[in-house]
């Protein structure tokens, strides 16, 4: 292991230790529910990205892969009680499934007709969602939390360490991407898909692969939402809203490094959770608006760009 | 050692009372609540929040609660169920509210539910349905006049039946509130031995309902009971207006939302003549009660400015008789013990300017107010008749009953 990787382990040691000390330190609850909600958007955002940014098909169906995920858990928990770690396995199992499916679809269809498709794909699931009757239909369904696991007190800590785990392993997962030959091949066809064929790149393998990976973990994130809301109704869980912040946590972050949607989905999960209990009205939609058109116009490359950039004056400044 | 004791001792009583001094100073009484201020319920959201706040400046007025200012602490749930946990866990955790609203609707109520029970709290519901009856929180108390589950679609059918229906035809969305009328309204048509001879659920987003409607004529029911949400309810209404139902159909509507709100009934105007529809309250001479009148002066005076609907019949009141419950429990209870006011709502018969509620052990009301009225000699484009009376003549329930349906619907139409 070189001397990056070693930082990296310790870093993401010490994260989940925090985590962990966090659950068995606070008595109050709502730095549970705030940070869960941003973890969540942090794997969702990593997710997207070894698709969107690694191997540049923008995929809208975040919310499809979400409400799978949700309504996996549903069902798992409805008809046989599944403990959490089942639900989220099996989530991850069907988006995986799903992540095929989507990933054979880029046979035929590519740039923003692979992205209209996505948007398709959520509409078509969730009306499946909608008439199926067994997991609430349209009118929703109530579960109840069963008792947390020890050493948690509380559900939401519970559920709070899983989603740090699922970070972590996302993070795992997508750095190692980026650093292996799977990073430089999705790499070439970004660029050019035709010409990284024709040197040799198994582009629909790699891109087969992509799509299973980012619809895996995407479920996997959604799988622990049905017991945190305890709750799902097919709008809700299908929000289009997840497609968009993710999308958008993603480009200021950058999508060319796999720091760049972690850093835009604290940013952007933060300043969310910060504006719904502060500002509270139609003007955390403005600003977050505003945030994003600010960053596309003026930092391309997002945050991670940004970096780059400064990294790079200093360096020409030195020399 | 002795000394130590004795100065931390004095350090403690001191600040015992000088924080408790500092309550009786008339620290406020919070009350938290989210409300969907943006999103597909912001309307009626906004609306709900105008009446509670016109409550809260109302017993500020009178000298508050117990002695103290009520201050509303309001967070926006964005209309939806992924907002409504953590915001209630930061009203209870980090505001430390002494008493809790429920949000508006059903959606970004029932993930708070299991959360409100665990802490023992008192939850004024506002407009949700049946979100306790998986839950079984006792401290749950229903605003709504919806009563028991399946009085809603008793009390349509019930008058279709009695105007000579026998055959039930059943048209919904595929949404949350609509899916839950309908599945009452099969139940009840089969105990009322009914037969549904048309069942159809459309997706949200139809816009043309001309087709499906020609489906319902020809199955020719007798009643047709419709759960629809405002845009598709507007569709409906148009497609009647252009190919009619058939002289068969004794009743129409039931369970259309949309036909509550100000702009949308001056939108449709003459369209809506004849329909039988539900609603909360209506300016009917039934239906005022003590402080009702005062209540839609001054919320008339401050719709414009808050920008919500000019009538704000629907959900105002009630948000200002969900402050009016609270207010009346815990001037009995004498403190903010949620046991006691749970104790007191549960037992008695509150008078609201929406008129006596009186609560059920699963938390709705014992009966239900939920009213059917029909629309009669509406004109179009005039938002100032619906002020008057007669214009929605409301047919159940018996005790607020204003006048006798006109049936068959062809005939009510004209």
């Amino acid at each position: 292991m070189n001397r990056g990787g070693t930082t990296f382990w310790i870093g993401a040691i010490l994260f989940l230790a925090a985590a962990f000390a966090m659950t068995q330190l606070i008595g109050n609850q709502y730095p549970f529910f705030a940070c869960y909600v941003i973890l969540q958007f942090i794997v969702l955002a990593i997710a997207w990205n070894v698709l969107g940014g690694y191997a540049g098909y923008v995929n809208f169906g975040t919310s499809a892969f979400f409400g799978v995920g949700v309504y996996t858990a549903v069902f798992l928990f409805k008809s046989i009680g599944a403990p959490l770690v089942v639900q989220i396995a099996a989530a991850a199992i069907v988006g995986a499934l799903m992540g095929f499916a989507l990933g054979l679809l880029t046979l035929r269809m590519q740039g923003i007709f692979f992205s209209i498709a996505t948007i398709a794909l959520t509409i078509v699931i969730e009306t499946a969602i909608t008439n199926w009757r067994y997991v609430g239909g349209a009118a929703g369904i109530q579960m109840q939390q069963p008792a947390p696991m020890a050493p948690f007190t509380s559900y939401v800590q519970m559920l709070f360490f899983v989603q740090a785990l699922l970070v972590v392993l996302a993070v795992a997962i997508s750095r190692y991407i980026q650093n292996s030959w799977i990073g430089r091949g999705l790499q070439a066809l970004k660029d050019d898909e035709l010409a990284a064929e024709c040197t040799g790149v198994p582009t629909l393998r790699l891109k087969l692969l992509a799509c299973v990976i980012s619809g895996a973990l995407m479920c996997a994130a959604g799988a622990p939402a049905a017991m945190y809301l305890q709750y799902a109704d097919p709008s809700s869980a299908f929000n289009l809203n997840y497609s968009v912040s993710v999308l958008a946590m993603s480009l200021i972050g950058g999508t060319a490094h796999w720091a760049g949607p972690i850093i835009g989905a604290i940013l952007l999960g933060a300043t969310q959770q910060l504006l719904t209990v502060t500002i509270s009205s139609e003007v955390n939609v403005l600003i977050l608006g505003v945030m994003l058109v600010l960053f596309v116009v003026g930092a391309p490359e997002g945050i991670i760009g940004l970096i780059r950039k400064a990294r790079g004056n200093r360096g020409e400044g030195e020399a | 050692m002795k000394r130590r004791t004795f100065l931390g001792g004095t350090i403690a009583v001191t600040t015992l009372g000088l924080t408790s001094g500092a309550g009786a100073q008339q620290a406020p009484i919070k009350i938290g609540m989210s409300m969907a201020l943006t999103g597909g319920l912001a309307g009626g959201g906004k609306a709900s929040l105008l009446g509670t706040e016109i409550w809260r400046d109302d017993i500020n007025a009178r000298g508050g609660l117990l002695g103290r200012k009520v201050e509303l602490v309001v967070y926006d749930d964005k209309s939806s169920a992924s907002e409504t946990p953590a915001i209630y866990s930061k009203l209870l955790d980090v505001d430390k509210v002494d008493l809790l609203f429920g949000p508006y609707a059903t959606v970004p109520t029932a993930p708070i539910m299991p959360l409100v029970k665990q802490r023992g709290m008192v939850l004024i519901g506002n407009f949700a349905f049946q979100v306790n009856s998986k839950v079984g929180h006792d401290m749950w108390f229903n605003v709504a006049p919806w009563g028991p589950a399946d009085s809603w679609a008793a009390s349509f059918l019930d008058l279709g039946q009695k105007a000579g229906g026998k055959t039930v035809a059943l048209l919904a969305a595929d949404q949350e509130f609509a899916q839950n009328l309908a599945l009452t309204a099969r139940d009840v048509a089969k105990k009322m031995n009914m037969p549904i001879v048309f069942d159809q659920s459309y997706p949200p987003t139809t816009v043309e309902f001309s087709g499906i409607l020609r489906a319902l004529n020809a199955a020719k029911p007798d009643i047709v009971y419709v759960a629809s949400y405002p845009p598709d309810s507007a569709g409906i209404l148009r497609a009647v207006n252009e190919i009619g139902v058939g002289d068969n159909v004794k009743i129409f509507g039931g369970g259309m939302v949309g036909l509550q709100f100000g702009a949308v009934m001056e939108n449709l105007g003459s369209l809506l003549n004849g329909v039988v529809n539900y609603n909360s309250w209506l300016p009917e001479p039934t239906m005022f009660f003590d402080g009702t009148k005062a209540f839609f002066e001054t919320y008339s005076k401050r719709a414009p400015e808050a920008k919500v609907d000019p009538l704000g019949y629907y959900l105002a009141p009630f948000g200002f008789a969900s402050g009016q419950l609270i207010e009346q429990a815990v001037k009995a209870a004498g403190s903010l013990d949620q046991k006691a006011i749970a104790k007191y709502l549960r037992e008695n018969t509150h008078q609201t300017i929406v008129g006596p509620i009186a609560f059920s052990a699963d938390g709705e009301r014992k009966e239900n107010a939920t009213l059917q009225a029909q629309f009669r000699g509406i004109v179009d484009k005039n938002m100032d008749q619906f002020r008057k009376s007669g214009k929605q003549v409301i047919l159940y329930p018996a005790k607020l009953k204003s006048g006798e349906l006109i049936t068959p619907f062809e005939a009510a139409r004209n």
